[in-house]
């Protein structure tokens, strides 16, 4: 049969299973419903504009649009614009291609009472602004969902829209800086060779009062960074970078003011632009690099469900969490996650708790255990009385914690910002010392000024400005190309400078999943009893199923429909085939199946059983990743302390530790103990790494110096962590501690050569024998050299 | 070589030059370069549709402005 488009989505299906509307075909009702909407509503152009695009297929469930008119959302999201409009920012879901930006745009604009509407493509949030009085925000979200897509709001976080507008200010200023460079330059080698073959005083005057013009905007506009630093930097007392920048610059200038004026010797414009463009394009490296904290609460909101499914006089309804109160009756369903803590008052299933406790296996629960938020209900369907409200729920106190801990966590100073202190109160000390001595000595003001002046200017802060910068951002390329991701250049140097690991198990050390580790057969092995029990493990999607689905996965195996499959909650699956009853599951359902068991191991078991004979009998474990052991040998070897923690039981917990070779560990510990356990080493004076994956994790990753959440761990973790392996590979961790160690090495060598620049450059200004030439060479060769040396680290990770 | 001249050759080619930069700078400044999708297909939207549609949005925001400033008591 053959394959037809759908008109709206254009995904192609069977034709037989199209739905047929006069001459078009549609996949689904959704789409159908879409393509009569656009065209009702004149809006059938968005077609032209898609082409042979494909569209994600419509869903049709959806929360209830009431919420986002209550108070409460309006209260979190809502804002008020200067002419009395409503305005919020909108994620848009399902958006992929510049039609569907217009689609969505074009929708909107057409409802009454809609006054603008803003769809960035890039990163899919929308802005709209509307009058509450005409048109309900709810009616807003209807018309999105209506054409196909979703949309949920977001906190225009204050900090990520300044990082933009820093970066933006930077762009421009570094315009500036960078086409003043380049012109006055030019200049600069007429002047150059004019020095050495004599030039007409009117042609320097022309020049000098080009270059005059050219360094104003540099120095005023471009470097007005280093002003305002340096007027914070003498608020506070401490003589920092921007001190030495703005004073050097800006002396230089009116220096260079006075020969253009008074038409004697060399005047130095080109060291003004010079000087101001190279520092603030490492300052700018450092914003780029810079973690743009970007919308952490939302994700921080995205991980708390909003909603509920209340209970209340034989009715379900959908409410926010935040208006449940204690005694409320909740139904969480199969799949959910549970968003206040309760006890069951009806119904029992499997928990997945390892989100919260680093348990890796499922925990069965009954009428009476407690649920505790943030857990998810793998196969139970239950009802639970609620015993405590949403503030006080578990998930939400791990999160308020964790604000609370990323605000006070501990940064380790940079190197480089240390040493500029020291350097420029140096600097500003000895060209004082030199104007001195050679104003006393007897020579002219005008002479001593001059020569105390070429001291701060030959002193390149260029070199020093880019040392750390530079490095950093090679280290931070080689990172990423190794699937690293540091999210702050700082962090290179923090990880370099730490002394204990600490580790998570379940999903860190571990692979986070059960898997099968040993296998008895009480029958023969054949391929039929193979395929019967793929069978059965194929109407389920718990751990384990999915732990023995793996071991037996042979791509040729021929796997039989079966009748009658039925998941028996916390016991396992039941079929029926060609009249015999197949049963895979625990030991309570051999036990009514007539089977007798009689193994005991610390492991969890699967056992397979046709009828009433017992097949199989599979051991599962949570086994370490490959590389575990060697890598954990090659850190300890490298001189760091490596200790895991665990919220799993001690058992497991030494089992594993024993495996791959780890000495100090402790097990069962809740996220809170997690990271008091990282604050007391940090008391004792360590510098903590933590490298974890889970919910459980993240006050520990908050907590410790530098957190390293795995790629394909919570969206949470990552979002706390300061550094995020990709591939999840124990590897890259042990690369990610090599990347830092030889990038500071970097950084520690760039820093000193420029100082031994300096060494040898001042000592000659403080003797009077600076010429321009000599100035102009200098700093561009110790810039050159910083960013050459920093280009070795591809060099010395090959020989490493 | 005649003083005017070199004038007049740095002064035209740092005026072309700095006419460059400030239309980039424009462009940082309005944000044209914020959503480099929609900046590359900004094409498709060009048309007198678009035109159209967005003085009907001017015209749409200044009603409903003038309906609010009618509520307001004097």
């Amino acid at each position: 049969m053959s394959k037809i488009a759908c008109s709206h989505c254009h995904l192609e299906f069977d034709e037989s299973v199209m739905i047929k509307d006069e001459d078009l075909f549609f996949c689904c009702k959704g789409c159908q419903g879409i393509y009569h909407l656009l065209q009702d509503e004149g809006l059938d152009t968005f077609y032209n504009k898609l082409g042979d695009e494909k569209l994600a297929p419509t869903t049709e469930q959806f929360e209830d649009s009431s919420n986002f008119d209550a108070p409460a959302f309006h209260e979190r999201y809502v804002s008020v614009d200067s002419e009395g409009f409503q305005e919020v920012s909108l994620i848009i879901e399902g958006i992929h291609c510049s039609a569907c930006v217009w689609l969505n745009e074009k929708a909107l604009h057409k409802m009454e009472g809609v006054v603008e509407v803003f769809i960035n493509h890039t990163n899919n949030k929308a802005r709209v602004v509307w009058d509450d009085e005409v048109v309900k925000l709810s009616a807003i979200i209807d018309m999105v969902r209506a054409i196909g897509y979703n949309a949920f709001p977001y906190d225009p976080d204050i900090q990520e829209a300044q990082a933009d507008k820093e970066r933006k200010d930077y762009y421009l200023r570094i315009a500036v800086a960078a086409f003043a460079m380049m012109n006055i330059m030019t200049i600069a080698v007429a002047q150059y060779a004019g020095f050495f073959t004599g030039m007409d005083q009117n042609i320097k005057n022309i020049l000098n009062i080009a270059e005059w013009l050219l360094s104003t905007p540099v120095l005023f506009y471009s470097g007005w960074v280093f002003f305002r630093g340096a007027y914070y930097g003498m608020k506070t007392k401490t003589v920092n970078m921007d001190i030495l920048v703005a004073t050097g610059a800006s002396l230089t200038y009116l220096y260079s003011i006075y020969i253009t004026v008074f038409e004697k010797g060399e005047a130095y414009f080109d060291s003004v632009a010079m000087i101001i463009t190279f520092v603030l394009l490492g300052k700018f490296l450092e914003v780029l690099s810079k973690k743009s904290a970007a919308d952490t609460l939302d994700v921080l909101s995205k991980h708390v469900p909003n909603e509920v499914t209340l209970l209340k006089d034989g009715e379900q309804s959908n409410v926010s969490v935040k208006e449940i109160v204690v005694g409320d009756v909740l139904l969480l369903k199969a799949g959910e996650k549970a968003g206040i803590d309760g006890v069951i008052l009806e119904g029992s299933g499997s928990f997945d708790e390892s989100s919260l406790s680093g348990e890796s296996e499922p925990i069965y629960k009954e009428v009476g255990a407690h649920v505790v938020s943030g857990t998810t209900s793998i196969d139970a369907v239950v009802k639970y009385e609620a015993t405590k409200d949403f503030e006080h729920s578990t998930l939400s106190n791990i999160l308020t914690m964790l604000e609370r801990s990323l605000a006070k966590k501990p940064r380790i100073e940079q190197m480089a910002n240390r040493l500029s202190e020291y350097f420029s109160s140096a600097i500003l000390l000895l060209a004082l010392v030199t104007f001195i001595v050679w104003w006393l000595w007897p020579h002219s003001f005008e002479t001593a000024f001059m020569v105390g002046i070429s001291v701060i200017v030959i002193a390149c802060p260029c070199a020093l400005a880019l040392a750390t910068p530079v490095a950093t951002m090679v280290g931070l390329g080689q990172g990423a190309k190794r699937g690293i991701l540091f999210k702050e250049a700082g962090h290179l140097e923090t990880i370099a400078k730490v002394d204990t690991l600490v580790l998570d198990k379940t999903g860190t050390i571990t692979e986070g999943r059960p898997q099968v580790v040993d296998v008895r057969w009480y029958e023969e092995a054949t391929d039929a009893n193979k395929a019967q029990l793929a069978a059965v493990l194929n109407s389920s999607k718990h751990p384990v199923s999915l732990g023995v689905a793996e071991y037996l996965y042979d791509e040729n195996m021929n796997i039989p429909l079966l009748d009658e499959v039925q998941q028996l909650s916390a016991r396992g699956m039941v079929a029926r085939y060609k009249g015999e009853v197949l049963s895979g599951g625990n030991a309570l359902l051999m036990q009514e199946q007539n089977i007798d068991i009689a193994i005991n191991s610390d492991k969890t078991l699967f056992f397979f059983a046709v009828g009433e004979r017992l097949v199989a009998h599979f051991e599962l474990a949570d086994a370490p990743k490959k590389d575990a052991q060697a890598v954990i040998a090659s850190l300890k070897h490298s001189g760091i302390n490596v200790v895991m923690l665990t919220g799993d039981h001690e058992g497991v917990a030494k089992r594993i530790a024993d495996t791959v070779g780890i000495e100090h560990y402790h097990a069962e510990l809740i996220p809170q103990e997690k990271a008091q356990m990282i604050s007391q080493m940090q008391a004792e004076g360590h510098r903590v790494v933590m490298a974890g994956d889970g919910v459980n994790d993240i006050l520990a990753l908050a907590q410790a110096e530098i957190g390293i959440a795995m790629g394909s761990g919570s969206d949470i973790a990552i979002d706390v962590s300061d550094v995020i392996l990709m591939n999840d590979s124990l590897r890259s961790l042990e690369e990610a501690f090599k990347i830092g160690r030889t990038t500071f090495k970097l950084v520690k060598q760039n820093l000193w050569i420029s100082l031994l620049y300096n060494a040898v450059t001042i000592p000659l200004a403080m003797a009077g024998y600076i010429i321009p030439l000599i100035a102009a060479i200098s700093m561009s060769v110790s810039s050159l050299l910083v960013v050459g040396n920093s280009m070795r680290i591809k060099i010395m990770w090959k020989r490493s | 070589m005649n003083d005017s001249i070199i004038i007049l050759m740095l002064g035209g080619s740092v005026f072309l030059g700095a006419l460059a930069l400030f239309g980039i700078m424009w462009a940082i400044k309005t944000g044209q370069f914020d959503d480099k999708d929609k900046f590359l297909n900004q094409v498709q939207y060009d048309g007198e549709e678009e035109l159209n549609s967005a003085a009907e949005q001017e015209r749409k925001k200044s009603a409903l402005k003038k309906n609010k400033e009618g509520y307001r008591p004097e």
